[in-house]
């Protein structure tokens, strides 16, 4: 094994090795969740050298370096406020999803219309429209990190890859026998999972075209569905009120978590995939060991529907939105309600945190987004504007700008 | 109502809940309708640029009311929705008359259509408030309802407006519900 060279992730904060093995090239990861401005960076990279052999005394300068710059980073306190950049009449009908690519540079977005549109974010400039199904397009994802590719699941019981640079489609993956509601890439971009309406998800091969596998065993729609960082295993949320942890590889299945009493709404992995996060119209969340499959703990506190829930990059905090009106942000590991959003004057349908894991974005059918401060619980900003409700809402990765995408069949950038 | 909710009226409906489609041009009533039937306030509407969902109980039944749009710009989307339907609401202004031959085309290439076969349907000949509105029976011999054998149908005038005849409707409806031929 042989060193290449060595990069820097700001979120999560960690360290990106490129090495030589077999005459392969590869990648590994050390992550610095814990890692705070504080920190004795001699001792941190002392400990990193016990445990990464490639780190060798040589590199000890370098890694200092890099750790350095990382609390530089997370320093530098992000307080961006947003202003209303650009109106994009985006689709003749209701947009469903929106999403970015890793740079920021473009985003998509899918839409009753049929289409799915790709954007530069600097110009507000329709790049490409992806045309070619035969219904809505709802589920839509670049293959982040790379962000060269794009991909569209739709009720037309299809999902098209497409080239995120010409728009031209690759292949159409046929299989499903209902809408297709959820999709996600792998994180090494070599497979897209798709979960539909006719109860199963199916992996397909995104060089070849072909099916891989068909995940079955639920009861019901599976609506959630997302890969843990490795990629090694994926979960499936269902209407079926389970969760299902599957390895990604065989395609059997490893854990059914059974706890929620109603439909569930989202299902993901924290960063170091020891946890599992499940939201449910149960009106409440849990947090399941993600190597046991068991229950650790039950968020309660809602008095409405879980529609969405989240982790934040570093899987220290937890975000719930509700159709109370309200949302939560839970500490991780003692459980613990940290603080109450109150102000929508409606449903809350998205949640996510920055990437600095300071603020909250929020999007609701009041028809607002809002950007909340994540200790205070205090909404520091209203995006107003959006003459409809707002079905998705999302931040870049520098978290310096928004997308909100509405029923009123426009987009809106906010930097 | 966010996107989840969308996917939960998606799915097929347990016996107790209905799936409603309501079409028709562009100003004929369709979301005055879907408002009345909600009991909302009806004095400020605009265009549909896509779509209305509204739940309504009635007779022990969930009413799910999907309004479309009826732009000709849209109507092409129609199809987007067909999936699943329990009854089509088709509405149509009564007062309009230069446009009834572009309705009648509409409804039966509607009732052309291969995911709405054997689904009932209901015309509502509606704004019969307007002193001007052709009489129910009128519209029905212009649109040749009577050689609709597919189906069972209905032709109810009304006035989204007043509600004068909208519940006569709905009552169909409910009693109608079984009515899909399989």
């Amino acid at each position: 094994m042989k060193l290449k060279s060595l990069l820097l992730r700001y979120y999560p904060p960690g360290i990106m090795l490129e090495y030589e093995k077999g005459g392969e090239l590869k990648t590994k990861s050390i992550d610095l969740l814990e890692l705070s401005p504080s920190t004795d960076v001699n001792t941190l990279v002392g400990e990193i050298q016990k445990v990464e052999p490639l780190i060798t005394a040589s590199r000890t300068k370098q890694v200092r370096l890099l750790v350095q710059r990382l609390q530089e980073k997370l320093r530098q306190h992000c307080d961006h406020n947003f202003y209303l950049f650009k109106v994009l009449r985006a689709h003749i009908l209701p947009l469903t999803n929106v999403a970015l690519n890793k740079a920021g540079s473009c985003f998509i977005t899918g839409s009753y219309d049929r289409t799915c549109k790709v954007w530069d974010t600097a110009s507000g400039e329709e790049l490409h429209t992806l045309e070619g199904h035969r219904n809505v397009v709802y589920a839509i994802a670049f293959n982040n990190p790379y962000g060269d590719k794009i991909a569209t699941g739709s009720f037309d019981k299809t999902c098209k890859l497409w080239s995120a640079e010409t728009g031209k489609c690759y292949h159409t993956f046929r299989g499903h026998t209902a809408e297709i509601v959820c999709l996600s890439f792998n994180p090494q971009s070599t497979v897209v999972a798709t979960g539909s309406m006719d109860t199963t998800a199916k992996l397909w091969d995104i060089q070849s075209g072909e099916e891989v596998v068909t995940l079955t065993g639920h009861l019901a729609e599976i609506i959630s569905l997302s890969f843990d960082t490795s990629g090694d295993r994926i979960i499936t949320g269902s209407f079926d009120h389970t969760v299902v942890v599957w390895d990604a590889s065989t395609g059997r299945k490893v854990h059914t978590l059974i706890g929620h009493c109603a439909e569930i709404s989202s299902a993901l992995f924290s960063w170091d995939c020891s946890l599992i996060l499940t939201g449910s119209m149960d009106k409440t969340c849990m947090l399941w060991d993600a190597t046991s499959g068991k229950c650790v703990a039950t968020l309660t506190g809602h008095d409405d529907e879980i529609l969405d829930s989240c982790f934040d990059y570093t899987g220290k905090l937890i975000a719930t939105a509700s159709a109370d009106g309200t949302a939560r942000v839970y500490n991780a590991t003692t459980r613990k309600c940290i603080t109450k959003l109150e102000g929508h004057e409606g449903e809350i349908s998205k949640i996510s945190f920055n990437p600095q894991g300071n603020r909250l974005l929020t999007g609701s059918s009041d028809k607002t987004a809002r950007i909340w401060d994540v200790q205070t619980g205090q909404c520091l900003q209203v995006l107003e504007g959006h003459t409809d409700e707002i079905f998705s809402c999302a931040f870049n990765y520098k978290g310096n700008i928004v997308i909100t995408g509405s029923k009123d069949n426009s987009c809106r950038i906010w930097r | 109502m966010g996107l989840l909710s969308i996917l939960r009226k998606l799915k097929s409906a347990p016996d107790q809940e209905v799936r409603i489609l309501l079409l028709g041009l562009d100003n004929a009533g369709k979301t005055t309708l879907l408002k009345q039937l909600a009991s909302e306030d009806i004095s400020h509407i605009t265009p549909t640029q896509g779509f209305n969902i509204k739940s309504v109980q009635s007779q022990g039944f969930k009413l799910n009311v999907w309004d479309i749009g009826g732009q000709r710009k849209i109507r092409p989307y129609w199809r987007s929705y067909f999936e699943n339907t329990d009854i089509l609401i088709y509405v149509i202004d009564s007062a309009d008359r230069k446009r009834f031959e572009e309705t009648g085309q509409e409804l039966t290439e509607l009732l052309e259509e291969e995911k709405l076969s054997c689904v009932p349907v209901l015309v509502f000949a509606n704004k019969q408030d307007l002193l001007t509105a052709a009489p129910a029976a009128e519209i029905a011999e212009g649109l040749n309802l009577h050689t609709i054998r597919d189906r069972v149908w209905q032709i109810q005038s009304c006035s989204a407006l007043t509600g004068e005849g909208v519940q006569d409707g709905m009552n169909w409806v409910c009693k109608n519900v079984n009515a899909k031929k399989k």
